[in-house]
């Protein structure tokens, strides 16, 4: 475990990602759906702080993000089991953090933050489930979307943080 | 003359000559079969400067809108009454005008957050409308905002009526901008450009507000047939509503 969590600041940053999501800024949305703020901010996390770090940092997102959004459907799950998840390949060293990785790590977490939240809402997509276009318009648009933003959210994120653990 | 005589019938000459008595006859005979309509018209037309001043014609205006005023205070005050007894929402709800804060149109979730909440009066249920229709509903509220679930939401249902054709439905969101309506009848008898508004048996809603128009039908839907709605009211655009909060009713 680093030493992020101890430091207030850092910490409250996390608090940026439901301000962003109520905000929810025209021009970085993608066809209407914006990106998935959590995954950026989370990601970074994870990586410099190792993985105990990273699922109570999802848990909490998770907490804060359930309180904002109407019925049922809870990120909770998925952003802790994200954050653990990164936090253990941070162990892998730098390969794991370069630009392109960390988009490709950014795009599957989306995908599977998007899958557990249509999970939720629609049910098991079982064989022989057809989406509604819009479902599947969503999980695209916002995967995209923060596979696109991530190389730059979160490389400088990940700089800043790793700047603090010197 | 003497008695026992018979006048002497004109001669033809004398009756062509007479003409414009003929004349006069026919006429008066058209005057007494119109019942004098032209007499009438000819005298209003003359007699129209010396006609009563607009003050009374002004009273009896007043007093038939009075009558009418009366008469509205009481079929609403029924209406109130029947509503009541029958556990629907009433027509004629306060309103509370919020800002929108935050809005998400698009995504997971389709909801709005409104500047206002408790202190102003707004209880989760109450509706949200905007220029244009009905936008959603409240979903929870704070003592200074609310939230909002918009008609376009996956888990947002409203019954619906459309009345030109008097048949009642099932407004479902689906993720898009345009909700689809879900008719309880085999043969809804609608199409294209039939106005949808709240259904007036509504418990939830009040009844006849604007909701959007049907813009495609789809006849042969399983197990109803079911119409796609273009919506009233500009969600995306919109940055003032007002919400109908159910004030307390009235003695």
């Amino acid at each position: 475990m680093g030493i992020l969590h101890r430091l207030p600041w850092a910490v409250a940053t996390a608090v940026a990602v439901p301000l962003l999501n109520l905000a929810s800024p025209p021009f970085l949305k993608l066809a209407g759906v914006p990106p998935s703020w959590a995954v950026l901010w989370l990601l970074p996390w994870a990586l410099a702080d190792g993985p105990l770090s990273g699922a109570l940092a999802g848990l909490g997102l998770g907490l804060l993000l359930d309180g904002l959004n109407l019925g049922g459907a809870t990120q909770i799950p998925a952003l802790a089991v994200l954050g653990w998840w990164w936090g253990r390949l941070a162990r892998q060293g730098p390969p794991i953090q370069r630009s392109l990785s960390l988009g490709l790590l950014a795009l599957l977490g989306a995908f599977l933050l998007g899958l557990s939240l249509l999970v939720q809402r629609h049910g098991f997509p079982l064989p022989g489930f057809i989406p509604q276009l819009s479902i599947l318009h969503t999980l695209l648009a916002q995967t995209l979307l923060t596979g696109l933003l991530a190389p730059m959210i979160c490389s400088l994120l990940l700089l800043l943080w790793r700047q603090q653990q010197r | 003359m003497p008695f026992g005589r018979l006048p002497r019938v004109p001669s033809l000459r004398l009756l062509i000559q007479s003409w414009p008595w003929w004349l006069l006859l026919v006429a008066l005979v058209g005057l007494r079969l119109s019942k004098g309509a032209f007499l009438s018209d000819v005298y209003a037309l003359i007699s129209r400067p010396f006609w009563p001043g607009s003050a009374q014609c002004e009273w009896l205006q007043a007093s038939k809108q009075l009558e009418l005023q009366a008469r509205q205070a009481h079929l609403e005050q029924d209406n109130r009454r029947l509503r009541a007894l029958l556990g629907l929402k009433r027509a004629d709800p306060g309103e509370v005008t919020a800002a929108v804060l935050s809005r998400e149109t698009a995504g997971w979730w389709h909801q709005l957050l409104l500047g206002a909440g408790q202190i102003q009066g707004i209880r989760a249920g109450d509706p949200v409308v905007g220029p244009g229709g009905l936008v959603g509903r409240v979903a929870s509220v704070t003592p200074t905002t609310a939230r909002v679930s918009l008609l376009t939401d996956p888990a947002s249902r409203v019954g619906v009526w459309v009345g030109r054709t008097q048949r009642h439905g099932l407004l479902t969101g689906v993720g898009t901008s345009r909700p689809t309506l879900v008719f309880l009848e085999k043969d809804p008898q609608v199409r294209p450009g039939d106005l949808v508004v709240t259904s007036p048996a509504s418990t939830l809603l009040p009844p006849g507000l604007n909701v959007g128009v049907i813009q495609s039908v789809d006849e042969k839907g399983v197990p109803a047939p079911t119409a796609v709605v273009q919506l009233g009211a500009p969600v995306g655009s919109i940055d003032w509503v007002q919400v109908l909060v159910q004030a307390p009713p009235a003695p």
